[in-house]
């Protein structure tokens, strides 16, 4: 799927993300905090409203009209983003609160399950804090073994060293589809299937890598798949859990309460079945409406289409970066999503984020909740510019003529 | 008697310039300069180091008779040139004129068109400057 008869409409998409209208310090908007969390198009902002003016009510509890409308159209987000990820069933979709919730659930439930002290658990240097913590708290309070797979240079796991590490104690890897500072996109298929031989279950962080190309839980064969709706042009709040069905089934409830009950009195309680055991409480059902109109516009763009976009303008932004004294562009994987960490000698990152903003040029400067992998690149901070449907060479443009002047600023 | 206090000084001087940009540089040029300055290496410890800011600061302290005196320095030149600002605004002062001092007081600086106190840190310094203050023992 490498090339696509109509390339985007970049003008088009523009119009159809409202933020747009800003100005900016008196300027246009140069939004390249994409990876942060993306700007919202028109549909998904219509769709939240329209489930707050017409379909409203809690979900599952209800026999009225406005619940029946909300609980179908909840479900009906859930298949969507089951088909969306090639999921066998919507029954694999667990909403939760964003991806770090996810992971955490993973870690609780499963974790504290199916793993005894002792158990292994691979992660890598490349791991965002939120599939880092999880499995930090669980060593300390359930007694597995972390242990942490090396990145190259250039973002790359080779997985030879993986395999060093994996063991029959090896109960479980943890590791992102794509880095948030690198860009990287990982080997999760080669993975998955060194994983397996080990007899050990993948969690993949797809986050990042979700946002840029087409994903098929499936075609990877991922244990867990999680990813957050705020970076994939959705809503805040809602984060989404693709466990295979036989896992989910065979796992304890994450949090107790409403919703994720069957029976309760004060001598017993039994639970759901998947998903719903998982989803306590009143979901965040309006949020899933607003991801799965995401989805829909995304999917009427074409991913494939969108890949080919971001892909010509990280293209553009590293010959245009690397063209400016001192600039220095981390990651070099093969396979790079359009995330564009750099630092600039005798710049710290966060003046140069600062000056960048005062031209009206949105940025990312920090750790970006990687601390050991900016430990292992050997740097304090990188400023992060990132990329997403609606940017534009323009964008591009504005950020290398800021980050010019910027350096004559601060040097 | 007459003379103005470091905290007035700044604020004045960052009123009289009316564009954010120009009071960007100012505060730039005010942390390369400052960052020209000794500041030992024994200070920067990890106890003096400020979490929850976007760059290192270390903020020092010591008290004189029965005032309260600051020192910070950041590797970035914003961050440097407000610890600059915040530090000998509320140097020189008693522990009881150090805890009334709040969030409206920083404000006058009017840095938060750059980015908000609290993400420029000031909050969180004004804050330690505070906590050092309450818990440090009296002079003799
Ligand atoms: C790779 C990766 N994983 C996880 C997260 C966490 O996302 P959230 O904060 O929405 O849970 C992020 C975003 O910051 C990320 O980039």
């Amino acid at each position: 799927m490498a090339s696509h008869a109509e390339p985007l409409d970049v003008a088009r998409v523009r119009d159809d993300f409202p933020f747009l209208d800003e100005m900016v310090h008196g300027r246009p908007p140069v939004y390249l905090d994409t990876a942060a969390s993306a700007q919202k198009p028109r549909a998904v902002i219509a769709a939240i409203r329209d489930a707050y003016e017409h379909g409203y009510g809690n979900v599952h509890r209800a026999v009225h009209h406005f619940g029946h409308r909300a609980t179908e159209a909840y479900e009906t987000a859930r298949n969507d983003i089951a088909l969306f990820i090639n999921a066998q069933s919507a029954d694999e979709i667990v909403f939760t609160r964003n991806a770090t919730e996810a992971i955490n659930l993973v870690a609780a439930s499963y974790g504290r399950s199916a793993l005894r002290a002792g158990d292994e658990v691979v992660v890598t240097e490349m791991e965002h804090h939120a599939n880092i913590v999880p499995w930090l708290m669980l060593r300390d309070r359930h007694g597995i073994v972390l242990r942490v797979a090396p990145v190259d240079d250039r973002g790359i796991i080779h997985i030879e060293n993986l395999a060093a590490l994996l063991s029959d104690r090896t109960r479980l890897v943890a590791v992102t589809h794509c880095s948030n500072v690198l860009g990287a996109v990982t080997p999760v298929r080669d993975i998955v299937r060194l994983a397996h031989d080990h007899g050990a279950v993948v969690l993949v962080d797809g986050s990042q890598a979700i946002v840029h190309q087409a994903v098929d839980v499936r075609d990877l064969d991922a244990d867990f798949y999680v990813f957050t709706g705020h970076k994939l042009y959705g809503p805040t709040g809602v984060g989404v859990l693709f466990g295979k069905g036989n896992l989910l089934a065979a796992m304890p409830p994450y949090q107790g309460g409403g919703e994720m009950i069957e029976r309760v009195s004060f001598d017993m309680v039994t639970f759901k079945d998947p998903p719903h055991r998982f989803e306590a409480g009143t979901p965040p059902f309006v949020q899933a409406i607003g991801l799965a109109a995401a989805l829909r516009y995304l999917t009427a763009i074409g991913i494939g289409r969108i890949a080919d976009h971001e892909r010509s303008l990280l293209t553009h932004a590293t010959a245009a970066l690397e063209d400016i004294d001192g600039v220095r562009i981390l990651g070099s994987a093969p396979e790079k999503a359009p995330i564009l960490s750099f630092t600039m000698d005798g710049v710290h990152p966060l003046d140069l984020a600062v000056v960048l903003d005062r031209a009206g040029v949105a940025v990312r400067a920090g750790q970006h909740c990687a601390e050991p992998l900016m430990r292992r690149l050997g740097i304090d901070g990188a400023v992060r510019a990132s990329i997403g449907v609606y940017t534009n060479r323009a964008d591009i443009d504005a950020l290398a003529a800021a980050v010019r002047r910027a350096r004559k600023v601060l040097i | 008697m007459g003379t103005r206090t470091a905290y007035e000084t700044h604020v004045s001087a960052l009123d009289v310039i009316d564009d954010d940009d120009a009071r960007l540089r100012s505060i730039i040029e005010l942390g390369r300069r400052r960052q020209s300055e000794p500041f030992p290496a024994a200070w920067k410890t990890d106890a003096n180091l400020l979490h929850g800011c976007m760059a290192k600061v270390w903020i020092v302290h010591a008290v004189e008779g029965d005032r309260h005196v600051f020192h910070g320095r950041s590797d970035a030149l914003v961050v440097n040139g407000i610890a600059a600002i915040m530090t000998e605004s509320f140097s020189g002062l008693t522990r009881a004129e150090l805890l009334s001092r709040t969030l409206d007081d920083v404000r006058r600086f009017r840095l938060g068109a750059l980015a908000t106190e609290r993400q420029l840190g000031m909050m969180a310094m004004l804050k330690r400057f505070q906590k050092l203050a309450a818990t440090s023992q009296p002079e003799n």
